[in-house]
């Protein structure tokens, strides 16, 4: 049915728009709170594990779709627990403070990962994952889990940019801008991060469960720094405070080399070895260094003011 | 009492270089304000530059040291002035810094890899001789490194406090304004801090290089615990960051010998270190200077 479909194209695109998705929930973080989360990928990492555990694991009295849907929710409330008890540590914290609590934290998730190897498979990673459907093959497998993936990426853009025209976003973006001036006008600033914490590596767990049904395999390789890096070049080149600044950033970075080079460039095979993710990750440096020197707010430039923040100022 | 012993020896040997680093670090942190993430990758080149001249020119470990020290200064100070530089006179915020830092360092440690090949490699050098302290065998690259971070704190110690640089480095510090109104150069005292903590860094690189392998996460492995070091030992200034560090390192290999899994004790140290930032809280950041 999909023989038109290019296998590379569906992974290409399914990183696309799982990257976006942490790209989202990142701007909501880094954009407009101004909290710098560098261990995104411990809040993906502990949901994907979570998931691959239970679903692995344990023996569930019933099968799929019931067995996904339980094992994700848990997936998505251990992260979103995580985030609380790291967005408790860090919300009084400066910067410092928050790139070691949120850095410290991803490392904390790779160790266990490593290291309980009875629950997680440790170096030699954790197969048994599936689809929690069956059509006989695997592309059509992979592209409604593609297309599954990019309804739940749809639902956080929705909730990004409704926070962004809420009485929460407005705080949030005062969190951001002045966190003791938001405080001095009564505002919980404290309780407030720690809710936007919560809420968004909850759902950071969530795509790691949805990457690791794609993955079907789990190891400690795919929770490494690279998917932090990816999340945030993306949203840096968009536009940190602008909701679209991810989706254009992540199209124009991740989809270059996931999909462009990779589906349809006809280089060497033994490059995609090494010299392709290798020159990726390089040059995502480069454009995250390049673009907060030369143009630091983005591709999409400054946030847009909604209608009552116009009226408000009379423009 | 064997394990107190152990985990001195042990310890201390192969965790200088955590010392050796986090002073360069701390150097930085402490009389620039910016957190370097891009230092973990003066670490790792410090490393390939010394692998690099030992194997190209079949110097000694011993030989390859001062090449490295000066390579890893000098880069240190390129990435200051070709960067950090550029971006303090935009007026770029301290968030932003680090996330530029950040992409300096995923630059560097991939762009390294063009350079100096994928895999990882060795130093060519003889196996080291092994001496008994206390009833532990320890090789002789590594009672080097003790030694060559003793020297290196006392003498940076001693330079920071008592040497006319070293006070131009604290005013500045301290007031910038103020120091360039009483004479003091900000650029040469800058580029001096960089240069140092380079030196620092890269020579910490050679140590944990040549008693191991090279390759590019070397650094990064390293570089939360230098950053924890460097917070939590930094508000008793120079001295602190070594003290932490020591003893940092010594309760790291307490713990790898009880747990016997060297990752175990990571784990608990991470844990120890956010729970201390977290009880001190926002009171960290102007508490002391170097």
């Amino acid at each position: 049915m999909l023989d038109w479909l290019d296998a590379f194209l569906i992974t290409g695109l399914f990183e696309v728009v799982l990257i976006i998705g942490l790209g989202l929930l990142l701007h909501l973080q880094l954009g407009l709170a101004r909290v710098a989360n560098f261990g995104v990928v411990g809040f993906f990492g502990i949901g994907m594990y979570v998931f691959g555990i239970l679903y692995v694991r344990v023996d569930w009295p019933f099968g799929d779709p019931w067995q996904f849907l339980v094992c994700a929710a848990a997936a998505t409330l251990v992260a979103g627990l995580a985030g609380l008890v790291v967005g408790w540590l860090i919300a009084d914290l400066d910067t410092d403070g928050v790139l070691v609590g949120t850095l410290g934290f991803a490392s904390a998730v790779a160790i266990v990962a490593i290291t309980e190897d009875e629950l997680t498979g440790g170096a030699f990673g954790l197969g048994g994952l599936d689809f929690p459907y069956d059509f006989g093959r695997v592309k059509e497998n992979e592209f409604l889990w593609l297309v599954i993936t990019a309804l739940v990426v749809a639902a956080i853009l929705t909730y990004a940019w409704r926070v962004h025209r809420s009485p929460y976003g407005r705080l949030l973006i005062a969190v951001g801008g002045n966190e003791p001036l938001a405080r001095s006008l009564g505002k919980s600033t404290f309780r407030t991060k720690l809710w936007l914490f919560a809420v968004t590596s909850a759902a950071m767990g969530l795509l790691g469960a949805m990457d690791g049904v794609m993955l079907r395999y789990l190891d400690v390789g795919h929770i490494g720094v690279g998917i932090t890096l990816a999340a945030m070049v993306g949203l840096v080149l968009g536009g940190t405070a602008r909701v679209w600044g991810a989706v254009v950033g992540v199209v124009l970075t991740v989809g270059l080399f996931d999909i462009v080079v990779r589906t349809y460039l006809p280089l060497p095979t033994e490059w995609y070895r090494q010299a392709i993710p290798v020159a990726r990750e390089a040059l995502f440096g480069l454009t995250l260094m390049l673009v907060l020197l030369l143009r630091p707010l983005g591709l999409l430039g400054d946030m847009r003011r909604d209608r009552l923040m116009r009226k408000l100022h009379g423009r | 009492m064997e394990l107190i012993s152990q985990s001195l020896v042990i310890g201390l040997t192969e965790n200088a270089p955590l010392v050796l680093a986090a002073i360069g670090f701390a150097l930085l942190y402490r009389l620039t304000g910016l957190i370097n993430v891009a230092y973990a990758e003066t670490i790792t080149l410090g490393a390939y530059f010394g692998m690099w001249v030992n194997t190209t020119y079949g110097l000694d470990f011993y030989a390859v040291l001062i090449p490295t020290a000066l390579l890893a200064g000098a880069l240190s100070v390129a990435t200051y002035l070709a960067i950090f530089r550029p971006a303090k006179r935009r007026g770029v915020g301290v968030l932003e810094m680090i996330i530029i830092s950040f992409g300096l360092s995923i630059f560097l440690r991939h762009g390294l890899q063009f350079v100096f090949g994928y895999p990882e490699r060795f130093y060519d050098v003889p196996p080291p001789d092994t001496i008994f302290v206390l009833g532990v065998g320890v090789t002789s690259f590594r009672l080097l490194a003790l030694v060559s971070v003793a020297v290196l704190s006392v003498l940076l110690y001693w330079f920071i406090r008592r040497s006319r640089l070293g006070l131009q480095i604290r005013a500045l510090a301290s007031d910038e304004a103020l120091a360039q109104v009483s004479g003091i150069r900000p650029l040469a005292v800058t580029i001096l801090i960089w240069f140092i903590a380079g030196i620092a860094g890269g020579l910490a690189g050679a140590f944990y290089g040549v008693g191991a392998s090279v390759s590019p996460l070397l650094g990064w492995r390293q570089f939360l615990l230098i950053l924890m070091v460097t917070l939590v030992g930094g508000s008793w200034g120079l001295g602190g960051v070594i003290a932490v560090g020591v003893g940092t390192g010594v309760a790291l290999a307490a713990m790898a010998l009880q747990f016997d899994q060297v990752l175990y004790a990571q784990l608990v140290l991470i844990i120890a270190f956010i729970a201390v930032l977290k009880v001190r809280g926002t009171r960290l950041t102007e508490t002391a200077k170097v």
